[in-house]
């Protein structure tokens, strides 16, 4: 009588199961914090990556470091999907949301060691989840937005707060004002694409600009482009997206003729059609020329003996954000250019940055755009001042639409911390330990940002804990004196909305990982063979 | 030469090489029942409101973090020709009705089980069959009679809520009231007065961020898209709709534009541009002031759009109450929209079309959640509870769950076949018993002693209290009234899953021998490219190796 094993699935599949698999997806996640946890708070290290093609990204951003990582690990990869959500939510607090649900994981594990049901411990978390956050509600405070003053002395202290812990921290202040007055600028609804971040390298951090209008850097040209003139005042702008070059009608189209004067005609028409075309930009009294598709040499010489200026090939969202800056509209046909068809501003000029030409839009009427000129000396350092900047936009952005704040630095989660501690010991079962474990996880921030910065965490973290006790809601860590201190007094400022979203988006995370209790894994999909061919024994498959 | 090896004598003798053969009780039917526990219990542990996730991971490498035992199985793969035969039952109560697929897996599972002790004792296989059907037939005689109550108004969103909480709860347990409000909101704004109900209509969009208690429901449409041109909302919209792009004609039949002399060339472009003007301008006399294509946008035709202040919206799908056309419409022929705008969710751009009256034939469940695969998993839990909502439109009747009436049927059930003489009351008493592995995995799953808490169950219902079943909230073995707590399943999704999971174990006893033929070897078939690659489709036809 055979006794072969009954095989259920395909060949190669794998599946693992019970306590051990959850444990080791918990210790996974830990392995992923750690690559992180580094980079919280000011003092915080950065990262050196380097891919598979070679190309070095230096980061501190939890998000940019975890994509790059390329996570294969099923659950892990559950980190890096929270840090993307909050990246995208918020933009920013992408490390504090890793080191949270690692850190919820690593203060249950030995519950979940000890036999404790997962889903018992789920439900406690949910309800501390909602706990912290309508608390979190409560205590934050609303600035009005009527006193612009005000509102605009928030941001800047937000802004600050986001772009302590980068790389450009020293320049925080120049910094936080240019990142507040770029997103001032925009409409109400705020599109981030309208700020156009320019990266030119050399020169210092402090020579990076923002201007309140388009800037893009000189596109390619041809013969005759240096003979325009490169300043204008008060000017008429043509936006179009019209190749200026001799070319086919239509791309299928045949001509036949059947005689010598015929031809010369069509020579004579294809080039009449180009200067037909010029001439009515010419007569529509704009100045300057842009269009999103070449514009040849025949049309730069053109205008140039015209005192025109043009710029073919521009990018796309460039011709929009100037659209956007000087009013007009993009024309796709040159037939209809009547004076609402332009663009207005006052000043257009090209001029050098650093190695590089940027022509420069600048008092333009409706300005619902600008653009930030950041200069700096390696590539990875601009390309990180540039990721940094636009976490601080966002923050500036999501502080504009929710105008509560919080104070940073560890002060907002001892409180909570603290807040949740009473509470567990209010209730009896399984749940106050599960609640207090949560109020011990959140913890974390406070001891990782004085870890970071070489303090003794144990000792602030008692110091913090005793000045919570005693009502200090808004104590932190003090990061200048290896202390604590009121963190609302001194400025550091959080969107509430940041913090919110770190403390739901972490413990959906630490909720589904603790769910899980099998992985099933299929092989990769390379035998496509036809199903139900047998019990997958056995199968004489010539690979 | 090789030698000549002399074949075993028997069945074998007659097939082909490498070709494998089983029968009998040993061989085929036991390996078959084996297989299916083994399948059963993969998915008995995700059973219930406190059921674990599983974690699959498919082929084609993406993660699956769900409890929802159809989905399981679609990415499980399932080889076994036996486990073959509950999965499709488990799916035909899927597409019957939408829910319940866990439940056909556990009971055909136990059925299964319970039938290789029978078999085991020296029953015959046809005298097990026989009991079960019998009891089968019995028990959904009995179904009625457990319908502890029925839905009176299916358009009152509250009462939609406490019904839908159910099937939510399995899924998402922890918010379900939340969930399940949104369902309900969803499913009563699209639920017409005549009574129908269309799953498809209940459409649902994931946007990455935020938590799971900042989704929201929506009448009207949304799409992930942002809007074309330069107009981005727009109030008591009139929609009109192309299936094709928007943009100028272009024949099916090769052709060429001929061109004789100069004044044609230089007319050519312009009459192209005229002719796109003249159209976009009809879209606009007609009364249009949103064109929904399905196809790209043209820059010359947005260009006009724009001019005429046109909203555009490229979408690949839409379902608004409008006809598809190509040329200018007719009023009748327009949909309509009170408002349709451009807005930022997380760092998504959506184009939002909301109805402010309650008559929209859509209405679009928006899921925020921190990853991609919970997001997932709640589609699906808002699947399940459309579904249920879609089940209880056919048929208002509900039976009481967390294990209720399971317990009442396998009580009576047990009754029934103590009054039969036969052998076959032996197969009825132990269909009776595979009723109680659904309370049992229900205890389990929470880590409660199951045996204690069938033992109390029964109890509990031979005194009379029909709803009587296991309170998934307390902390040991505690019964709770059902109806009361609002804990209740459609009348038929338990109908289809005892018909379905005993038509699958029934089928797979009735088997008694397995003969495989040898896989066909010889060179792999050809994978099947060119799907996307247009350029090679022509010369190379698409190889189907049947390997049989």
């Amino acid at each position: 009588m055979m006794h072969t094993p009954v095989i259920l699935l395909k060949e190669g599949t794998d599946t693992s199961q019970g306590i051990p698999q959850l444990i080791s997806n918990i210790n996974a996640c830990q392995v992923i914090s750690e690559a992180v946890r580094t980079t919280l708070g000011p003092r915080g290290m950065d990262k050196l990556m380097v891919d598979s093609r070679g190309k070095a990204t230096i980061s501190n951003d939890g998000a940019t470091i975890l994509k790059l990582l390329d996570v294969v690990h099923p659950a892990a990869k559950t980190l890096v999907d929270i840090a993307r959500s909050q990246d995208a939510e918020v933009g920013d607090g992408t490390t504090s949301v890793t080191l949270l649900a690692a850190e919820f994981l690593k203060q249950l594990k030995s519950y979940v060691e000890d036999g404790l049901h997962p889903q018992t411990i789920i439900r406690a978390f949910r309800t501390a989840t909602n706990l912290a956050v309508s608390k979190t509600k409560e205590i934050a405070v609303s600035v009005k937005k009527d006193d612009k003053q005000e509102q605009r002395k928030l941001l800047e202290k937000c802004a600050a707060t986001a772009l302590n812990s980068k790389l450009i921290a020293g320049q925080k202040d120049f910094f936080a004002k240019m990142v507040v007055d770029a997103v001032m600028s925009l409409d109400e609804l705020l599109p981030l694409k309208m700020i156009g971040i320019k990266k030119v390298q050399g020169g210092a951090l402090e020579d990076s600009q923002l201007i309140s209008g388009v800037a893009f850097k000189k596109t390619f040209s041809y013969a005759g482009f240096e003979m325009q003139p490169k300043r204008y005042e008060n000017l008429k702008i043509a936006l179009l997206n019209v190749e200026l070059e001799l070319k086919a009608e239509k791309d299928n189209a045949e001509v036949r003729v059947k005689s010598v004067e015929d031809y010369q005609a069509i020579v004579d028409a294809e080039w009449n059609i180009l200067y037909d075309k010029l001439e009515k930009i010419y007569q529509s009294g704009a100045k300057v020329v842009l269009s999103k598709l070449p514009i040849g040499d025949v049309a730069t010489q053109y205008f140039a003996d015209r005192d025109l200026f043009c710029a073919g090939r521009v990018q796309e969202e460039d011709l929009k954000r100037t659209m956007m800056a000087c009013g007009g509209s993009i024309q796709t046909s040159v037939g209809a250019m009547t004076e609402d068809t332009l663009g207005q501003c006052e000043l257009f000029e090209e001029v050098q940055i650093g190695g590089e030409r940027y022509n420069l839009f600048k008092g333009c009427p409706k300005a619902k755009t600008c653009t930030i000129i950041l200069r700096g000396g390696a590539e990875q350092f601009t390309e990180e001042t540039e990721r940094s900047l636009h976490d601080a936009i966002m923050i500036v952005r999501r502080a504009i639409k929710n105008d509560s704040i919080v104070a940073g630095g560890g002060a907002i989660e001892m409180e909570l911390s603290k807040y949740l501690r009473d509470y567990s010991r209010t209730i009896p079962g399984k749940q106050q330990l599960l609640i207090g474990a949560y109020a011990k996880a959140l913890e974390i921030i406070p001891r990782q940002l004085c870890d970071n910065a070489g303090f003794d965490a144990t000792n602030i973290l008692n110091k913090l804990r005793a000045k919570h006790a005693q009502g200090g809601t808004w104590y932190g860590v003090d990061i200048n004196n290896e202390d604590i201190t009121d963190n609302f007094v001194a400025c550091v400022w959080e969107p509430s909305i940041v913090r919110i979203n770190a403390l739901t988006a972490a413990s959906e995370a630490a909720c589904l990982i603790l769910s899980v209790d099998e992985t099933i894994k299929n092989p990769r999909g390379s035998v496509d063979g036809p199903p139900g061919g047998g019990r997958g024994r056995g199968r004489a498959h010539a690979h | 030469m090789a030698l000549h090896v002399p074949k075993a004598p028997g069945f074998a003798q007659m097939l082909k090489d490498g070709a494998k053969h089983y029968s009998g009780l040993e061989e085929a039917i036991f390996r078959n029942i084996r297989a299916c526990k083994e399948l059963s219990q993969t998915t008995r542990t995700a059973y219930g409101p406190n059921g674990m996730n599983k974690m699959v991971i498919n082929h084609l490498e993406k993660l699956f973090v769900t409890n929802d035992a159809a989905t399981i199985l679609r990415q499980l793969e399932v080889q076994h020709p036996a486990a073959k035969m509950i999965v499709m039952a488990s799916h035909m109560q899927e597409q019957e009705v939408g829910d319940g697929t866990n439940f056909v897996l556990v009971f055909a599972g136990a059925l299964l089980e319970l039938a290789e002790d029978l078999l085991r004792m020296g029953l015959s296989v046809s005298e097990v069959i026989d009991g079960y059907e019998k009891a089968c037939k019995k028990a959904l005689e009995i179904l009625p009679d457990c319908v502890c109550s029925s839905a009176k108004n299916l358009h009152d969103v509250t009462e939609a809520t406490s019904l839908i909480r159910t099937a939510v709860m399995s899924k998402q347990y922890g918010n379900e009231d939340f969930l399940a409000n949104l369902i309900a909101q969803a499913c009563v704004s699209i639920f017409t007065e005549s009574g129908s109900f269309n799953v498809d209509n209940v459409r649902v969009c994931k946007i990455l961020g935020s938590g799971v208690t900042a989704s929201t429901v929506l009448h009207g449409m949304v799409f992930k898209k942002e809007a074309e041109g330069d107009i981005t909302s727009v109030k008591d919209a009139k929609i009109v709709i192309f299936s094709c792009p928007f943009d100028c004609m272009v024949t099916e039949t090769k052709g060429t534009v001929l061109i004789n002399n100069a004044k044609e060339l230089m007319d050519f472009s312009k009459g192209e541009e005229d002719l796109m003007e003249a159209q976009v301008k009809a879209i606009k006399e007609a009364g249009a002031n949103l064109v929904v294509t399905g196809g790209k946008v043209a820059d010359v035709a947005l260009h006009f759009a724009n001019k005429y202040k046109l909203m555009v919206v490229s979408a690949h799908f839409n379902l608004c109450k409008c006809n598809l056309f190509q040329t200018a419409p007719t009023p009748e022929e327009m949909g309509h929209c009170d408002d349709v705008y451009l807005t930022e969710l997380g760092d998504t751009q959506v184009v939002v079309f909301k109805h402010e009256k309650e008559d929209g034939a859509i209405s679009t469940v928006v899921i925020r959640g921190s990853t991609d695969n919970l997001m997932d998993d709640i589609e699906r839990a808002v699947d399940d509870g459309v579904n249920t909502f879609k089940v209880l439109v056919k048929d208002k009747r509900l039976v009481p769950g967390g294990g209720a009436t399971e317990i009442e049927l396998a009580e009576q059930i047990t009754s029934y076949g103590a009054s039969r003489d036969g052998l076959e009351q032996y197969g009825i008493k132990k269909f009776a018993e595979a009723f109680e592995a659904l309370p049992r995995s229900l205890a389990e799953n929470s880590g409660v002693n199951g045996k204690e808490l069938i033992s109390k169950l029964y109890s509990a219902h031979h005194e009379g209290n029909k709803n009587m079943g296991y309170d998934i909230e307390a902390e040991g073995p505690a019964l709770k009234d059902m109806l009361e707590s609002g804990i209740v399943e459609p009348y038929l999704v338990k109908y289809w899953g005892i018909k379905l999971a005993t038509n699958a174990a029934v089928t797979v006893l009735r088997v008694d021998q397995i003969i495989m033929a040898k896989a066909a070897g010889g060179p792999k078939a050809p994978q099947q490219r060119g799907h996307w690659d247009k350029d090679s489709w022509n010369e190379e036809p698409d190889h189907f190796d049947t390997h049989h």
